[in-house]
């Protein structure tokens, strides 16, 4: 188990490398538009912009430039600064870190709470009028963009503007605090957001769980653990669920890894100043260190969560052995 | 375009298809001009107390004021610090003292001014001192410094004597600024243009920065003294002892609240509020508008209501909706360096055949401005005296809005087209923004080329790239750049006219004359406009700069529009006209 988990993470540094090359040359190399431009300012001067290169260490070529940022990166950990307004990035991504931890790991509360009952329901009572019903809204769901329905959402519930005004708050998530020392008003504005984020994570993972739960049930030890005489719902709990869940816990690591990174589309459609925002923002205004940073961080949420996922395998299928 | 002009752009940029559900709603103005247009503004006394909430989409780009240069960064300062002049929003035409204590002397060869300044301006804490003449000095100076990249100090302010051509390393003395004592400053010039000088001062670049105090930010590149800034104005962003901006939480939030050393006795500013909080990251602006409409209290940042709010705005809350002038031009530019638009009867064959209403009706229609035929907007200096409204007769071209095909036959016969129509076969190359309402203006544009026999090659970018990758690159070889504008910096031609049609200001990178206009007789008129000194002859100057611009038929010009702007049903508005946004210091709760 030890000689794996070493080898996963340093396959995790080799791959969050590639990762940062890859972002590096998209984003400098082949910028879709000149960050010194931008910030130097309609009609600058070329003295202006050169100075402005230089001052960026834009002027060194690219490999010089990536080779120094992994420096930094490595030596020190610093993401580098904004070039729009020289912030440190890791400063940015830390203090943004919190509010998307909070959207993101609430709403996996919720479309866990939602989705695992309404699967085994269905899965159990497959073929009836309640599973056609549940999974054809969960089909509604799985469908409908998030940043439709965090709109329509907004449109309907929202107390400013909704049709009927029932949730307070939203869009006002407090920029100075957090869930321990605001949680009510974080609360209060991430009520919509985590319903809205849940929405389609709760269809995705009951759909699932419903046709892995239905073929598990169907499997030879299912009939020998009932004509044992074991009680229909330990059956179905204990030897139908402990299995069917298993690849659940794969695609949620990564649906965690993905969201840590930012869920850009709610952040965006609720204002939650999140790194989802912060890379919105960045990407709009070319600003690479910023970009860099957030990618990285996704990055390494996706790939880190993973090697937790794999590790739990483990402990939750007694088949897998490393 | 960047900066302002991208922010106008951007903001105006939701008024897509507006014409279609408003065409029948003249103004709705509550307390501002009709669109298109400055002039007098009523301006209401207020009740003091209360604040209010800016929803913004972005974050302003600096509070230094030595680098701010957004339109929303504008919205911000202007009611935060003191510039040396200012306009009072009852008339945006015409600059008044702010930090000043009256309009300069200017020396009878145009070239210094001597300003006085009010001797008891204090700075917030920690500063707490008066504000002396030696602060503009070192504001102005470090602005011309590497570590405080301002993007206009060389192009407004370099005929000053000693100003560096280049960025200097660290804040250097610049010979030609002088403070003959604390309350007097004199500025010399190596050109006797005093007259734009003047009218520049009202920018950024002249609100004090204490020497002492900001030296040791200003020592680091690029400086820090944004996260420090100390103000002169009524408000001032929340800061702790040692000065650094704790209400700024940069890309999310800022809170500003009084500052207790501003004298009311001093200032122009009734300063109502108590204070407001920016609340940044309302990217929808669909439902930030909405939110701005029917809640209490807030006010639009950066950006505008869309065209489906903004219908609604008209029906429903007409007294929460206003205009104020953007003071520019919006245009379809042609190369005219590169054939086949280096003929000038095939250009003015295009403008006499554009449906120039079609073109505004992408962006609006009526309701956002009157149609441009110049580049001077309505009732900036110089606009009366062009003729004002109707485009003089020698221009038969720009006659009539919606285009006429004969005309524009003659002149493609005149440039050497027998048929009356382009037979060339080159492919043109249009670049143009992929975002609406631009894109539907380029998709018009396009539609016009083509009747008249024009092969494009027609590209979408994104905004950004459009300037800083194709139309402010000359050697990007475009044929025509159908989404550029300019706007104002300051009230003058020379903010207007020089760095689009004048040939000395074409640039290799982030160049504004689109048009690539490098006529001698207009270089010759604009260096005349520019050494007269303000006044009606200053006026009459530029209008002929504008006139021969217009005679060159560079562009298709197409609207003199207005930006939108919105405020809860309990907020008062007024409108900074200068910088298109609600004034914050002369809004007050009803």
């Amino acid at each position: 188990m030890l000689a794996f988990i070493i080898r996963r993470v340093l396959w995790m540094v080799v791959l969050l490398i590639i990762i940062s090359f890859i972002t590096f040359v998209i984003f400098s190399v082949l910028p879709s538009a000149n960050p010194v431009l931008l910030r130097a300012g309609r009609n600058a001067s070329p003295e202006l912009v050169r100075s402005i290169t230089k001052t960026l260490g834009l002027d060194k070529p690219w490999y010089v430039q990536y080779g120094k940022y992994m420096q930094h990166l490595v030596l020190h950990f610093d993401f580098g600064y904004s070039y729009q307004n020289n912030i440190s990035v890791r400063q940015e991504i830390f203090s943004r870190m919190p509010a998307t931890a909070t959207l993101a790991f609430g709403a996996m509360i919720i479309w866990l709470l939602i989705g695992i009952p309404v699967g085994i329901f269905s899965a159990v009572r497959r073929g009836t009028w309640a599973d056609k019903t549940a999974m054809g809204t969960a089909l509604v769901f799985i469908s409908a963009p998030v940043y439709w329905l965090g709109l329509v959402s907004l449109y309907l519930f929202s107390k400013d503007i909704g049709v009927f005004p029932i949730f307070d708050g939203q869009g006002t998530y407090p920029t100075s605090g957090n869930i321990f020392t605001e949680p009510v008003a974080v609360i209060q504005s991430l009520i919509l957001p985590w319903l809205v984020l849940a929405a389609s994570f709760a269809a995705i993972y009951a759909r699932f769980l419903r046709g892995n739960l239905t073929e598990v049930l169907g499997e030879d030890y299912i009939r020998t653990a009932r004509s044992k005489g074991l009680g229909e719902r330990r059956v179905v709990y204990k030897h139908g669920v402990r299995s069917a869940i298993t690849p659940i816990v794969t695609i949620l690591g990564l649906d965690l890894g993905i969201l840590l990174g930012g869920a850009i589309l709610t952040e965006t459609v609720f204002n939650i100043p999140g790194i989802g925002r912060l890379a919105f923002d960045s990407i709009q205004k070319s600003d690479l260190p910023v970009v860099q940073g957030t990618v990285l961080i996704g990055a390494f949420f996706i790939i880190f969560l993973n090697l937790i996922v794999d590790v739990a395998y483990a402990f939750l299928d007694p088949r897998v052995r490393y | 375009m960047s900066r302002r002009s991208l922010r106008l752009a951007l903001a105006a940029g939701v008024l897509v298809a507006l014409s279609l559900v408003v065409a029948a709603c003249g103004g709705s103005s509550s307390s501002s001009t009709s669109a298109g247009t400055s002039g007098p503004q009523t301006v209401p006394t207020g009740k003091k107390g209360g604040t209010v909430t800016v929803l913004s989409s972005g974050d302003v780009d600096y509070m230094d004021p030595g680098q701010a240069y957004y339109t929303f960064s504008y919205q911000m300062l202007y009611s935060m610090q003191r510039p040396l002049y200012y306009f009072d929003p009852k008339d945006s035409t015409k600059e008044i003292p702010d930090l000043a204590e009256a309009a300069p002397q200017i020396a009878g060869d145009n070239k210094s001014l001597t300003i006085k300044i009010k001797p008891n301006i204090k700075y917030s804490p920690p500063v707490n001192r008066a504000v002396v003449c030696d602060d503009i000095k070192y504001a102005m100076e470090r602005a011309f410094s590497a570590n405080v990249p301002n993007a206009y100090a060389v192009g407004y302010f370099g005929d000053i004597v000693g100003a560096p051509k280049t960025p200097t390393n660290g804040v250097k003395n610049i010979s030609g600024i002088t403070c003959p004592n604390s309350t007097t400053l004199k500025v010399e010039l190596s050109k006797p243009s005093a007259g734009t000088i003047y009218a520049a001062m009202v920018m950024p670049i002249t609100i004090p920065v204490p020497q002492s105090y900001a030296a040791p930010f200003d020592a680091k590149n690029p400086s820090t003294y944004n996260q420090h800034v100390v103000f002169t104005g009524p408000y001032q962003v929340k800061s702790n002892s040692s000065g650094e901006l704790t209400g700024w939480q940069q890309g999310k939030s800022m809170t500003v609240v009084r500052n207790p050393n501003w004298d009311a006795s001093t200032d122009f500013r009734p300063a109502y509020l108590d204070g407001w909080e920016v609340q940044m990251g309302n990217n929808d602006a669909a439902v930030s508008s909405k939110r701005i409409l029917q809640g209490q209290s807030l006010v639009q940042g950066d950006g505008a209501p869309p065209a489906q709010v903004l219908k609604i705005a008209v029906s429903q809350y007409k007294d929460q909706l206003s205009f104020s002038p953007s003071g520019g031009t919006r245009y379809i530019a042609m190369n005219t360096q590169k054939p086949p638009f280096n003929n000038i009867n095939v250009r003015k064959a295009v403008i006499a055949a554009f449906d120039r209403n079609a073109l505004r009706l992408t962006r609006g229609g009526a309701i956002i401005g009157p149609i441009a035929w110049g580049y001077l907007p309505p009732n900036f200096p110089g606009f009366k005296q062009s003729g004002g409204l109707t485009p003089p007769k020698q221009f038969d071209y720009l006659q009539s809005d919606t285009g006429n095909a004969q005309l524009a036959a003659e002149y493609m016969k005149k440039a050497g087209y027998p048929s009356g129509k382009y037979t060339g076969s080159q492919q043109l190359l249009m670049i143009a923004t992929n975002a609406d309402p631009g894109k539907k203006t380029a998709e018009v544009a396009q539609a016009m080329f083509q009747k008249l026999g024009f092969k494009l090659t027609f590209r979408e970018v994104p905004q950004d790239t459009l300037y800083t990758k194709f139309c402010g690159v000359p050697k990007s070889g475009y044929n025509i750049c159908p989404n550029v504008g300019f706007f104002k910096d300051f009230v003058d031609g020379s903010s207007l006219l020089v760095p689009t049609f004048y040939g000395p200001s074409i640039i290799p990178a982030n160049n504004t004359n689109w048009p690539l206009l490098n006529d001698p007789k207009v270089n010759s008129l604009v260096q005349t406009a520019q050494t007269t000194p303000p006044g009606p002859a200053r006026d009459q100057a530029w209008a002929n700069v504008n006139f021969a611009v217009t005679a060159d038929a560079p562009a298709v010009p197409f609207v003199w529009d207005a930006q939108p702007i919105i405020v809860s049903k309990n907020v008062q508005d007024v409108n900074d006209d200068y910088s298109n946004s609600p004034f914050m210091s002369f809004l007050s709760l009803k």
